[in-house]
């Protein structure tokens, strides 16, 4: 991780350039209009404090936590913005800053239960009762399928794991999974400025995953993907971390799993750790144009907008969480489609807050699309 | 009771912003300046309505408190900065679309609306607001107007009040006006003081709605780039093909040497810069849009009398021309690869913006290129853009790079920026097209408008007698 001192100089660039283009995909600031949520304005307070023009005060606190770390403010320019903003709460969380109550919260069931929800380990694994699904024991597999938190312990959320377990199974793919034994990826420490604890976890995670021999992961959730995938560039590990999209569009490429096409009329949100961060468009579409009657929102794959979950927001500014939310599923229904279709957990519960659209998992729908499948 | 705490209780906590990293983003535009130039007003206010900007005003009126409006921040010469402290007002928070009047082509926007707002939302009746420069998806309407910037597509539809119909503005004293002629194009009755607040950079009043006139959006668009031997070649060009009676839609003369910042993203992707013939010193953009059928015969007829009557060249290598357009028009850049931080991350753009008779182009560009060495700045280039419909009248973009970590060096470009406004008015020009005075050209405005100057003092005056509304732009603080 990076101090927030070491990017000073982007901030000057920041500061000499102060474009703004940032602040068109924004969704928190095109809610608020509050200059210091943008990310020129965010740049500039960074800028401010590390200059000592004034100390931390409630704004500065606020225009570090109330972003989602979308990164759209990324796909607008050259600079490391999210980078930015997460070394801003590593910043204040060092500099005496207490963290907000409700990310203590998430952090103290971390701490406990291994998952930000209080739920026991034991609840990771029921998700897979009756799958017959193996677990990873060292040198047994080299494919590990990573659950992640959210979706092992939370029911609604369980079939969009059964159907990526099923289709993975339909891919040929030979996996393993870690039941109760799953450690959290830490995208709830990283995003939340808790950078020293997220280190600690993310060694002590690939130490488990090399001691079980473990070659590739496989996950359904995307913020686990992006953590993961850059927890091993970062550790130097030769393992591949994959997205279950990446792995089950070439079932659908190759004619290997007969689908039957919808005629309802479905559009796809980009979650942002899988597309904007991760880079992954066009197997989710793939998957759509052939189940559905496909329709775009305007504001889609680089330009897609945050649903308003990320990066805490959800828990510690709810109100504005579903501000985001609901513009989202506006735009949803402003394509006419009737099912709005997404692949990540905190992305479909965040949604589904929301009337008006019936919202679902890309997987569960592509199982049930299969002509053989169930 | 302080000024702040009456206007706490006038419009509302809420929107008034005094903690110090609030204040601070507030403190700059995008001019050149160290950051240690950062001048942060002392309260923001952030309206909601005419209501609230006239309450504020009044507060201001009766403290005799400056007052400052500013929207995206992305003036070029420190315009919208509170360089007397005082209130600032966020019109930014003042965004919405009031009336889209197809039939009559206008629409009516509350004054901190981004122009591409005001686009997003009228391309849905197949209209579209033309006032566009490289800012629009940050530049507000009421700064637009307040400071008259430039426009990609100004020789077919002017600047901004081309389009302006109707405009209310609170003064200095609190007083609601709408100013202009409802949603007529024209009037010849009474005076036109809607065409005073174009380039008034908030002086007169703080600009709080609109009505602006709109334009069919054209079927087809072609964008091509030439090469000429000369500037002045180019000019002669644009002359003629007016003469020839084509309907031009945008036309930029462009150094060779601005040909370079202006396709960074051909650069990125090539790792080389993009290359024209050596012979040649200018390149003109131009394009047409309308018809496709109509779009592709004067094209051609443009290309033709090129080749045959001004031996100019059309760029070939098409990737040089998007890369161009991108970076004028579309904004179409590569994800994550952004030209602007990119392009700027040791110096940034800083231009004068002066005017010249249009037969001493070439004569004006020698000298900017004379002054920006003296001066020991790296020259980016020059642009002309024509931004008077169906004319050749251009905007001079006299760029050059300035290290914004550099205070001795901003030194030398705002010396470099006031030399060029002179030279501007020795040459029959003027000193401003499209950054209007600011603080920065305060000092000249004599030799700019001789005894008339005393005229503005006192239009001045009338719209704000206290001298509250942006103290210190166009006018030197007097008395202070």
């Amino acid at each position: 991780m990076s101090g927030l001192d070491e990017f000073e100089d982007e901030l000057e660039t920041c500061f000499g350039t102060s474009c703004g283009l940032c602040e068109r995909g924004c969704p928190v600031y095109q809610t608020l209009y509050t200059r210091t949520l943008s990310m020129k304005g965010r740049n500039r307070t960074m800028l401010g404090l590390l200059k000592g023009k004034f100390d931390i005060t409630p704004s500065v606190i606020e225009a570090a936590f109330e972003c989602t770390l979308c990164g759209n403010c990324d796909r607008w320019c050259a600079l490391k913005n999210t980078d930015h903003t997460m070394a801003l709460r590593e910043h204040l969380l060092k500099h005496g800053v207490e963290p907000m109550k409700e990310h203590s919260s998430l952090l103290a069931s971390l701490k406990n239960y291994g998952n930000p929800w209080f739920q026991p380990r034991s609840a990771r694994s029921k998700w897979m009762r009756g799958l017959d699904i193996p677990r990873a024991s060292p040198g047994k597999q080299e494919v590990l399928f990573f659950a992640g938190c959210t979706s092992a312990v939370m029911k609604p959320l369980v079939p969009s794991l059964v159907a990526s377990a099923k289709l993975l199974k339909r891919a040929g793919v030979d996996f393993a999974v870690m039941a109760q034994d799953e450690p959290c990826c830490g995208s709830t420490l990283l995003r939340v400025g808790q950078t020293d604890e997220f280190e600690k976890l993310e060694k002590d995670n690939f130490d488990k995953f090399k001691a079980l021999g473990i070659k590739k992961i496989v996950t359904s959730c995307p913020g686990c993907y992006t953590t993961l995938r850059r927890s091993a560039e970062r550790l130097g590990e030769d393992i591949e971390v994959v997205h279950i999209t990446q792995e089950v569009a070439d079932l659908i490429r190759s004619g290997d799993l007969k689908v039957q096409r919808s005629s309802e009329k479905m559009t796809y949100h980009d979650p942002c750790h899988l597309g904007r961060l991760g880079g992954i468009f066009d197997e989710p579409r793939d998957i759509m144009k052939a189940v559905s009657e496909f329709v775009e929102m305007g504001n889609n794959c680089y330009e897609s907008r945050c649903c308003g979950a990320g990066a805490g927001l959800q828990s510690a500014f709810p109100k504005l969480s579903r501000e985001l939310a609901t513009r989202r599923i506006e735009e949803a229904k402003g394509t006419g489609a009737t099912t709005l279709v997404t692949c990540c957990p905190f992305c479909e519960t965040q949604l589904r807050t929301v009337p008006g659209i019936n919202v679902t998992d890309l997987m569960e729908l592509l199982l049930e699309a299969s002509s053989n499948g169930g | 009771m302080s000024f702040i705490s009456e206007l706490k209780s006038t419009i509302g906590d809420e929107k008034v912003l005094t903690d110090p990293a609030e204040l601070y983003v507030y403190g700059a535009d995008w001019s050149p300046r160290t950051s240690d130039e950062i001048m942060p007003p002392e309260v923001v206010v952030q309206p909601k309505t005419t209501r609230d900007v006239q309450r504020t005003v009044k507060v201001a009126h009766k403290h005799e408190v400056p007052v400052t409006a500013g929207g995206g921040l992305t003036g070029m010469l420190g315009g919208a900065v509170a360089m007397y402290g005082g209130i600032y007002i966020d019109s930014t928070t003042m965004n919405s679309i009031i009336e889209i009047d197809p039939k009559n082509q206008t629409v009516r926007v509350q004054a901190g609306a981004t122009l591409q707002k005001v686009n997003d939302e009228v391309n849905l009746y197949g209209l579209w607001l033309p006032h566009q420069p490289e800012s629009k998806w940050v530049a507000t309407v009421g700064a637009a107007i307040a400071c008259d910037n430039d426009s990609t597509f100004g020789v077919r539809y002017g600047k901004i009040l081309n389009c302006l119909l109707s405009a209310q503005v609170v003064t200095g004293t609190g007083e609601v006006l709408e100013l202009g002629h409802r949603k007529a194009h024209f009037t010849s009755s009474g005076y036109k003081l809607k065409d005073l607040l174009a380039g008034s950079e908030g002086t007169l009043g703080v600009i709080t709605e609109a009505t602006l006139k709109l334009e069919p959006i054209p079927e087809a668009r072609t964008v091509d780039m030439l090469v000429f031997h000369r500037m002045g070649s180019a000019v002669d060009y644009l002359s003629r093909l007016l003469k020839a009676g084509l309907c031009i839609e945008a036309a930029h003369i462009n150094c060779k040497r601005r040909l370079k910042f202006y396709t960074h993203a051909y650069s990125r992707k090539h790792g080389r810069d993009a290359e024209i013939p050596q012979w040649a010193e200018a390149l003109l953009a131009i394009a047409f849009a309308g018809d496709e059928r109509f779009v592709d015969i004067q094209r051609s007829y443009a290309l033709k009398i090129a080749e045959e009557e001004f031996e100019a060249e059309a760029v070939q290598e098409r990737e040089i021309v998007d890369s161009w357009w991108a970076s004028k028009y579309t904004l179409d850049f590569e994800p994550f690869k952004q030209k602007w931080p990119d392009s700027q991350r040791t110096k940034k753009f800083g231009a004068a913006d002066p005017g010249v008779p249009v037969g001493r182009l070439e004569e004006f560009y020698h000298k900017f290129v004379e002054v920006a060495e003296k001066h020991g700045l790296e020259i980016i280039g020059m642009n002309a853009y024509l931004e008077h419909p169906n004319s050749i009248g251009f905007s001079l973009s006299c760029a050059v790079f300035v290290d914004y970590r550099n205070a001795e060096e901003i030194g030398r470009f705002r010396e470099f920026h006031d030399e060029l406004s002179k030279l501007a008015i020795a040459f029959e020009g003027t000193m401003s097209t499209f950054m209007s005075d600011t603080h920065q050209k305060a000092p000249y405005m004599e030799a700019e408008h001789g005894p008339s100057l005393a005229y503005m003092r006192e239009i001045k005056r009338l719209f704000d007698p206290k001298g509250i509304l942006n103290p210190g732009k166009k006018f030197i603080r007097e008395g202070r």
